[in-house]
């Protein structure tokens, strides 16, 4: 009777001490990173001059590369204020406040401590951060960068009190200490590295969409852990890098140039999307509107030009389909004959044809292709069906004199919704494997349980604030990357 | 990166964190949103069963299934395929919104209860059919169909579909058209700017339309040959106004049946209109037969 309660007590101890360990440890690890990287900077003896303009200038166009702004700033909100939900399994991260306000923001950072947080994801109190703020990626940034970042943020930004939103995580599964031994297996220090097989352009874009872009944070699928399976593209066709995820019930497409990837995209078009957010066949939504309507916009062409440059001599990620199989197409002259339409084409008919019309090409620039857009016929149909019933906004840009966007169509019944999306993704000349409504219950699920940003008031009462209803922030930016 | 230490180690601890977390997932009802019920009064102003507007798959349903869909072809596309009464690039749901379908778009669900009425224009009692050869001769700047011909009534069968079960003389509550300000002057350069900016990446810097890669047109020419002419209800100041005010421009929300409205107030919708509909545009001598007791509206057109 008394042999349970023993192996209890037992286990408990054991459990304790391993607690006890993996939390001494991990505190161990926190105080310890980066240390060396980070003692550097405080003890070099050319400390830039933090408030030279034109370091402020510069580290404004890192801060814009980096795309700081699609997580820190919520829409509508003070800039760099946070409050921006992003979902995770677990439950809603907010992301911090990172203006130069004393209390609530990071006006108590020094320069030391702000390249540990932003490189090697520890919080001046030597808190881990969560990977939903891409360190892992940033760690590749040069410290002068850092340093130019850090000058616009203390000198540029205004300071907002504010104070950050506790993460809907529930206890224990929302301690931080695990994240340092996360950090140890996950996010090492480490350099760029340029491919000698790329050109000099080709390289720099690399470093553009490696480090401060951060693409993978979206594009490279996570393994168990969270962790992005790949950095970058060392062991080339083997990697998973940019080879395309799913975050934020949004399918980040492959960026390889497999057939379902950029292979339909040529060098000048992803040049123009980065630029504009449109180009004559498809036009940007969901979490990349966010990243061209903050980041990439701002960019200058030559910028633009290597990142483009860079994606497409990516080769095919594994397992891929290269090409698809030749189909003639029969949608269009069956939608402008207008009869023996099956269900999915009548609710074509009545629904989209008159914006993207019955060749399915839509109007350059202003409503998107359906027909060749490589994000319609995806294998996974997660980015097809949220935009289907949420809509969805192009960003603006500084070409286009208006901007556009899609209504909702939540109000269609899930088997409408399957009928005209299997016509969409198998219609003209797409090919895309069919879907059910079991896919569309889990988006409308996912869409109806989506944590609200933060809303603040900081005029009249500052660092108070208030969570509005899910719908109001329907078109929120919400990427998987934050604190 | 430590690529050994990538993937296995963590498994356990983030599969158990996976579980738990599926298991707090609340589970909420997700289906579409009710249909907008309206609701329905008959001449005496009681109320009737509700109306909903039907969907186009409810077509295949009724014995004239095929009538109806023709109609419905010819609405949608009546240039395309009517091109002998058609002298304008217009379709009759240029201006009927979605197939006739949205309130304050000119609907057309309680045009089959409506008629015959008497008509302002001519002051005469109209058929419907009178006032479907208007719209031909002066929105689509063509010629009257015969009204026996299967086009005029397959039109007519769309119509009726669309008016579901709602018996004659009584009326879905809904507005054909929304109000504007008929007291705002028009100010046509202020208009013409606004043009530029909300309405030219569709329809043309000049007013020409704009067609998709099929040569279909798909956004209206507003102005010119192959425009309404200045018969046409469109050519008035503030009938466009209004129209422009709660339908354009088109796809710019997230909510609405084409993401329609809610940018211009009603200044600028008078002003835009006022300098679009004064491009010129094909006339229309009969014009002088309309409102023949002389009580002409402030924006008639001559």
């Amino acid at each position: 009777m008394g042999k349970t309660p023993k192996i209890i007590t037992l286990l408990a101890a054991l459990a304790a001490v391993g607690i006890g360990g993996g939390m001494l440890g991990a505190h161990f690890l926190s105080q310890h990173r980066a240390s060396n990287d980070t003692d550097q900077v405080r003890e070099s003896s050319a400390q830039p001059d933090l408030t030279d303009p034109r370091l402020i200038q510069q580290g404004a166009y890192i801060a814009r590369t980096a795309d700081c702004a699609a997580c820190h700033t919520t829409p509508g909100g003070a800039p760099y204020a946070g409050g921006l939900a992003m979902q995770t399994p677990l439950g809603a991260i907010y992301s911090t406040n990172i203006t130069p306000d004393l209390n609530t923001g990071i006006g108590h950072y020094s320069l030391a401590d702000f390249t540990r947080a932003v490189k090697h994801g520890v919080r001046a109190d030597n808190q881990p951060l969560y990977p939903a703020m891409p360190y892992p990626s940033y760690a590749i940034m040069p410290d002068e960068d850092i340093a130019a970042l850090y000058a616009f943020f203390m000198h540029e930004v205004d300071a907002v009190n504010q104070a950050n939103g506790e993460s809907t995580i529930p206890w224990p599964l929302n301690m931080r200490w695990p994240m340092s031994w996360w950090q140890l297996l996950f996010a090492p220090e480490r350099e760029f590295v340029a491919n000698e097989q790329l050109t000099p352009e080709e390289n720099h874009g690399a470093y553009l969409i490696e480090g401060p872009g951060h693409c993978g944070a979206c594009h490279t699928p996570r393994g168990l852990a969270y962790q992005e399976k790949a950095m970058n593209l060392a062991k080339l066709e083997k990697s998973d890098f940019l080879s395309g995820a799913v975050i934020d019930g949004w399918r980040a497409k492959s960026l390889r140039s497999e057939a379902r990837g950029l292979d339909s995209w040529s060098k000048e078009e992803l040049a123009l999307f980065f630029k504009t957010g449109r180009t004559d066949k498809v036009a940007a939504f969901g979490a990349m509107a966010d990243v061209i309507e903050h980041s990439t916009r701002y960019m200058t062409d030559a910028d633009i030009n290597a990142m483009a440059a860079y994606l497409k001599q990516l080769p095919p990620a594994k397992n891929k389909i290269l090409a698809f199989e030749p189909k003639e197409d029969t949608t269009t002259a069956l939608l402008q004959a207008g009869v023996n339409l099956d269900k999915g084409a009548t609710v074509y008919v009545e629904n989209c044809q008159v914006c993207h019309r019955a060749d399915g090409l839509g109007m350059p620039r202003v409503f998107p292709a359906l027909a060749g857009n490589s994000a319609i016929f995806a294998k996974n149909p997660q980015s097809v069906i949220q935009i289907t019933l949420e809509g969805g906004k192009t960003p603006s840009n500084d070409v286009d004199v208006m901007d556009f966007a899609m209504p909702s169509f939540n109000h269609l019944s899930n088997q409408e919704l399957v009928a005209v999306i299997n016509f969409i993704r198998n219609g003209w000349q797409n090919q895309a494997p069919e879907i059910s409504a079991n896919q569309i219950d889990h988006i409308r699920k996912f869409l109806l349980n989506k944590a609200p940003n933060l809303v603040f008031n900081t005029v009249s009462n500052p660092g108070s604030h208030s969570v509005t209803s899910p719908g109001a922030s329907a078109s929120a930016s919400t990427r998987g990357v934050d604190e | 990166m430590n690529k050994a230490l990538q993937g296995s180690r963590f498994t356990p601890l983030v599969a158990a964190l996976l579980v738990s977390a599926a298991v707090s997932f609340t589970i909420s009802a997700s289906h579409a949103a009710e249909p907008t019920r309206y609701s329905v009064l008959d001449k005496d102003g009681q109320t009737l069963a509700d109306y909903v507007i039907p969907k186009d798959a409810d077509i295949s349903h009724h014995e004239n299934a095929e009538q109806i869909l023709y109609g419905k072809r010819l609405l949608n596309e009546t240039k395309h395929l009517m091109p002998d009464n058609v002298g304008s690039h217009m379709n009759c749901n240029s201006c009927h919104v979605a197939q006739g379908k949205k309130p304050q778009g000119a609907p057309y669900i309680n045009t089959y209860n409506s008629f015959p009425q008497m008509n302002p224009r001519a002051e005469r009692i109209f058929q419907l059919e009178d006032r479907i050869n208007g719209c031909m001769q002066r929105s689509m700047n063509g010629k009257p169909l015969a009204e026996d011909s299967k086009e005029m009534r397959a039109m007519i069968a769309y119509m009726k579909w669309l008016a579901q079960d709602v018996p004659h003389g009584a009326k879905v509550q809904i507005q054909n058209s929304g109000a504007i300000d008929m007291s705002l002057t028009p100010d046509p350069m202020r208009g013409a700017a606004i043009y530029a900016q909300q309405c030219a990446a569709c329809h043309g810097a000049n007013g020409e339309g704009r067609r998709d890669a099929s040569g279909t047109m798909a956004f209206p020419p507003l102005w010119g040959d192959e425009s309404f002419n200045l018969g046409a209800g469109m050519a008035r100041t503030y009938k466009a106004a209004a129209f422009i005010k709660y339908n354009m421009p088109m796809g710019v929300n997230t909510h609405g049946g084409w993401g329609e409205g809610g940018v211009l107030n009603d200044q600028d919708a008078v002003d835009v209109a006022e300098y679009f509909t004064h491009q010129p545009r094909p006339g229309y001598p009969d014009n002088i037969h309309d409102f023949p007791s002389g009580k002409r509206p402030k924006d008639f057109r001559e």
